[in-house]
């Protein structure tokens, strides 16, 4: 699911028109103070953190396709 | 005075004998979502475009304090200071057009249209020539620098933005983020002499015309492309920090300094050898970046930060140790547990709800 971080204003325009742009649906959350974000130590954007069933991080950061794609092939055990 | 660190090079090469290989200088709170970097020599200024304050904030290079804002049009992006007409001009994406700013004064002096959605430009000085990357156009815009008037609106590719020139070479290069492409025109004819594919979000680039080189940042793909300049050939493909959307060659042109925005982070790369020396600390969501050539300390827009980092690079040479990407220490733990608005619906949802469940938080922005 996304999570929506640092818009510095009322976050739900700016993410209506990106949802628009880009044509999003699915799950989306919103951290307007970047709370959460700095409690997980999130330094930048796109940053991925894969969790597994057991609730326990396998990959945080995973920017780069192929680094996600990694992440989630061991996260399935695929 | 401290002892020298023997992975890094010192001595008479070297600015200062240190145990870190940078120095963080400042970091200054400016308006939303700051992205375009410029810097006045003369005057120790700094202007920063806030695209999401619609404002350029001019910051003092020596108080380090911002003592104007000055309106533009609307998303202002990318930015140059033309030396000779004391200009800064802005890239004002959602209005279509480009501002320029009085540097001296500090007052608006014109606004002038280009293409659909501008969102990158550079110039040449000498030739007194600004070209404007137009997004949504597909377009490149070239502008005379003194009488602002259109000179040519160039075809390029979806999501034209960023552009670089080697004069020596008579060469303006469009890079196409949409695309991931980019397109290599005649300085004098604009005639289209090649164009290449690149790697995914492309959007930056940085030309050392002496080797006949560009370097291009690849945000998706969080490479930087090295381009021959006379084959029109991808040479290399450089790995650098997560999510590369800013670059500049540094003075000595022996580095190109890359912002680094999923990390946070500015990656210092070898001209010579295509290797990435460091990673240096900058503020969150960094994006652009330029070399203040009074001091040679880089500025950095950080877009989540809503500041202005400035660094300085203290490497004399490639450091012997490699660079390691820092990994998380959450990394084996469990996911502190969260309670965040749900944007579709208004109601607060937990993690709880995703117990048992496998799942990617994507943590993002929309600018």
């Amino acid at each position: 699911m996304l999570v929506d971080i640092w818009e510095g204003t009322d976050p739900r325009p700016e993410v209506e028109r990106f949802c628009d742009m880009w044509g999003i649906k699915g799950p989306i959350l919103l951290d307007e103070t970047g709370e959460y974000a700095r409690l997980l130590g999130v330094r930048g954007v796109p940053t991925n953190v894969v969790v597994d069933s057991d609730g326990i991080v396998r990959a945080f950061g995973a920017a780069r396709l192929d680094e996600l794609e990694r992440a989630i092939d061991d996260v399935t055990g695929s | 005075m401290e002892t020298a660190d023997p992975q890094f090079p010192v001595g008479a090469a070297c600015r200062i004998d240190s145990r870190s290989p940078w120095r963080q200088i400042a970091e200054i709170p400016v308006a939303l979502d700051p992205e375009g970097v410029a810097v006045d020599v003369a005057r120790r200024r700094a202007f920063v475009a806030c695209s999401r304050s619609d404002l350029v904030s001019v910051i003092d290079l020596e108080s380090h304090e911002v003592i104007a804002e000055i309106a533009t049009g609307s998303e202002p992006i990318d930015m140059i200071l033309d030396e000779p007409s004391g200009r800064v001009i802005t890239a004002d994406a959602h209005s279509d057009q480009v501002s320029v700013i009085d540097a001296a004064t500090l007052t608006l002096e014109a606004q002038v249209p280009v293409g659909l959605y501008p969102s990158g430009m550079t110039h040449n000085a000498a030739e007194r020539r600004l070209y404007v990357g137009n997004s949504l156009g597909s377009t490149m815009s070239v502008l005379d620098l003194d009488t602002l008037e259109t000179i040519a609106t160039v075809e390029a590719e979806p999501g034209a933005g960023a552009i670089g020139v080697d004069p020596s070479r008579r060469l303006v290069v469009c890079v196409n983020f949409v695309a991931a492409s980019a397109n290599f025109f005649h300085a004098d004819t604009h005639e289209q002499l090649a164009r290449i594919d690149l790697g995914t979000g492309t959007c930056a680039i940085g030309i050392v015309p002496e080797r006949g080189e560009a370097f291009i940042a690849n945000s998706i793909a969080g490479t930087v492309s090295r381009v021959d300049l006379d084959s029109f050939e991808v040479v290399e493909e450089i790995r650098t920090g997560q999510a590369p959307v800013g670059l500049t060659v540094g003075p000595n042109h022996d580095r190109v300094y890359v912002t680094n925005r999923g990390a946070g982070t500015l990656s210092v790369l070898g001209v010579e050898d295509g290797v990435e020396w460091a990673q240096i600390p900058v503020g969150e969501g960094p994006g652009g970046v330029t070399v203040d050539p009074y001091d040679n300390r880089i500025l950095v827009a950080n877009a989540g930060s809503q500041t202005l980092s400035i660094v300085e690079d203290l490497l004399a040479a490639k450091p012997p140790a490699p660079v390691v990407e820092p990994v998380s220490p959450l990394i084996g733990q469990r996911l502190p547990e969260f309670a965040l608005t749900d944007y579709w619906t208004g109601e607060r949802r937990s993690s709880r709800e995703w117990a048992e469940k496998k799942y990617i938080l994507n943590f993002f922005a929309s600018w």
